[in-house]
């Protein structure tokens, strides 16, 4: 059984050879590269290089055609200060509470921005694995990309302020992400994943998410899906509890659950959508391997019975973890 | 229940309902029957910051209602002291930062609200911020703490040598808070650090703690 094998069938519910490993491993390959970030983050053939280097070092599931949370919004007109060693920044936003609707105009992920350069490393990356290994793109979700698009606290102010106007441009970012989403799948991805921090529970109430975000959600999968999307994967950090039973109305196939999240508790919200996580991001920096091993064991021990499930970090793994620590986690698995 | 009580009990339920336009209109019907300022924020503003506090520990927490929530409380304080003049604050200085390197200031800045909101004289050093910078603001302002927000692990070794470097200045007195994404996910010790908090409202709690000791000392 090959990686893409392996991950399908956990994700079918079936019996795979062994647990599939997906480390989130996005930066961090840069890092181990010896390449700086900010050039890991521009350079598409740079990215998938490391990306391959980092799969034949650590020999996981799945390698990732993704940059950081800033693409989109950059693509519409936001601008980023780079730094050498750290994901870039917004430093003026593309939108504001001044901005009509007619400005909007969903950007060509085959011109604007650092897309294209996500499009060519998702090329590259399919080319060398073939269907061996699980080749993730990534967008955001709409309410990330909205928050990215105006700010944090402009946004949220304006979904109390103006819901109307704020309703509209969700209906835009989803636009932005179903365009760039399927450039990805025809560039050679399996599947992007959907990663939607700002849909957290944290963020906003459960309710504000059934209303606004899940319909969009169920929008931006059911189009990934026609396209040949081999999974719906969402990844919302922090503690998703109260919105992981809306997950399969959305159309959800892999649901990632961070560390604060009880793997019991993942379990009875989605009896029957496959989980990944949630060994904590940081341990993965401040830990030895005997606690990621400690951590991952009892994972496995955890889904033993209940199968649907693929071993990850609970987040990204940040560019300057520990590869020991990545290894533990990946040799638990074998 | 008399009616300028009445009047406050509404104003707590503004403040809690993050209703900005209510809380200021009916600060405006207090300031008009005679309420004092001081009397609006320890009977008003406080309160609300202690159920809202009892409300994030209880029930989901989320940034969008702690930010309507800090939104109306600011709008409140600039309706009481419209030229600037700081509301009462004499919990003492607390200063807060993000460390050089996290340029993310939202968390931080909703600490600062609700330190702000429950007495205490923030002084905020932004974000990406060096550690000198902290030591040297601690210093200068007789601070009581100092509250560090993290959303990246990449500064965990600055936030790591804060008490090392306040000790060096024989100002080991100072309390050492920590929170956000990044570093909530770490223990006090591992942190080296005297406190972590999982919210803003955690935060309060322990420094409400040090006050009612007095001093800081615990």
């Amino acid at each position: 059984m090959n990686s893409l094998e392996r991950i399908k069938t956990a994700v079918g519910f079936g019996v795979p050879d062994r647990v599939p490993v997906i480390a989130q491993v996005f930066g961090h390959s840069a890092v181990l590269a010896g390449v700086e970030l900010g050039r890991y983050l521009r350079d598409g053939e740079l990215l998938a290089r490391c990306q391959m280097k980092a799969l034949e070092q650590y020999g996981y599931d799945a390698v990732f055609a993704l940059m950081d949370v800033n693409v989109e919004t950059e693509a519409v007109g936001s601008t980023l200060t780079y730094r050498a060693d750290e994901y870039p920044f917004v430093k003026t936003y593309a939108l504001s509470q001044e901005t009509q609707s007619e400005e909007l105009s969903v950007p060509d992920p085959y011109k604007a921005g650092r897309m294209p350069e996500l499009l060519k490393a998702a090329r590259i990356l399919r080319e060398e694995v073939g269907n061996d290994v699980l080749v993730v793109g990534c967008v955001l979700g709409p309410m990330t990309v909205t928050t990215q698009l105006l700010g944090m606290e402009t946004a949220l102010y304006m979904a109390m302020d103006d819901p109307e106007r704020f309703a509209s441009l969700l209906d835009f970012s989803t636009e932005v992400i179903i365009k760039f989403g399927l450039a990805q799948i025809e560039a050679g991805v399996h599947l992007p994943v959907v990663f939607d921090p700002s849909g957290s529970p944290a963020v906003i109430p459960k309710q504000f998410f059934r209303e606004f975000e899940l319909p969009q959600l169920k929008n931006v999968f059911e189009f990934f899906k026609k396209a040949g999307s081999a999974a719906n994967w969402l990844h919302i950090a922090g503690p998703a509890d109260p919105v992981l039973p809306f997950y399969p109305q959305a159309g959800v196939d892999i649901a990632n659950f961070d560390y604060c999240v009880d793997p019991f508790d993942a379990q009875k919200a989605l009896p029957k959508t496959c989980l990944d996580g949630n060994i904590a991001p940081v341990s993965f920096v401040e830990a030895t391997p005997d606690v990621i091993a400690a951590d991952a064991e009892r994972l496995l021990d955890q889904f033993s019975d209940r199968g649907g499930y693929i071993m990850s970090s609970g987040c990204e793994i940040p560019p300057e973890a520990k590869p020991e620590n990545i290894i533990a986690m990946v040799s638990a698995v074998r | 229940m008399g009616n300028k009580d009445k009047t406050m009990k509404l104003l707590i339920e503004a403040l809690l309902d993050g209703d900005q336009e209510k809380a200021i209109a009916v600060t405006k019907k207090l300031c008009n029957d005679g309420v004092t300022s001081e009397r609006i924020v320890t009977e008003g503003i406080e309160p609300a910051m202690m159920q809202l506090n009892t409300k994030c520990t209880t029930e989901e927490y989320n940034l969008l209602e702690i930010m309507l929530a800090g939104r109306a409380v600011m709008g409140v304080v600039k309706e009481l002291y419209p030229l600037g003049n700081i509301p009462p604050q004499n919990k003492g200085t607390v200063i807060i930062a993000s460390m050089e390197g996290d340029v993310h200031d939202l968390g931080k800045n909703i600490v600062k609200m609700v330190l702000t909101g429950a007495g205490y004289h923030i002084v905020d050093c932004g974000k990406n911020c060096p550690l000198k910078n902290v030591i040297d603001n601690a210093e200068k302002e007789n601070a009581r703490a100092i509250c560090i927000s993290g959303l990246v692990t990449t500064v965990i070794p600055q936030v790591k040598r804060v008490k090392g470097e306040l000790e060096k200045r024989g100002l080991g007195h100072i309390k050492v808070l920590a929170g956000g994404a990044a570093l909530k996910q770490l223990s006090s010790e591992s942190l080296n650090t005297d406190f972590v908090g999982d919210t803003a409202f955690d935060g309060i709690q322990y420094l409400d703690k040090l006050e009612k000791k007095g001093g800081g000392d615990e």
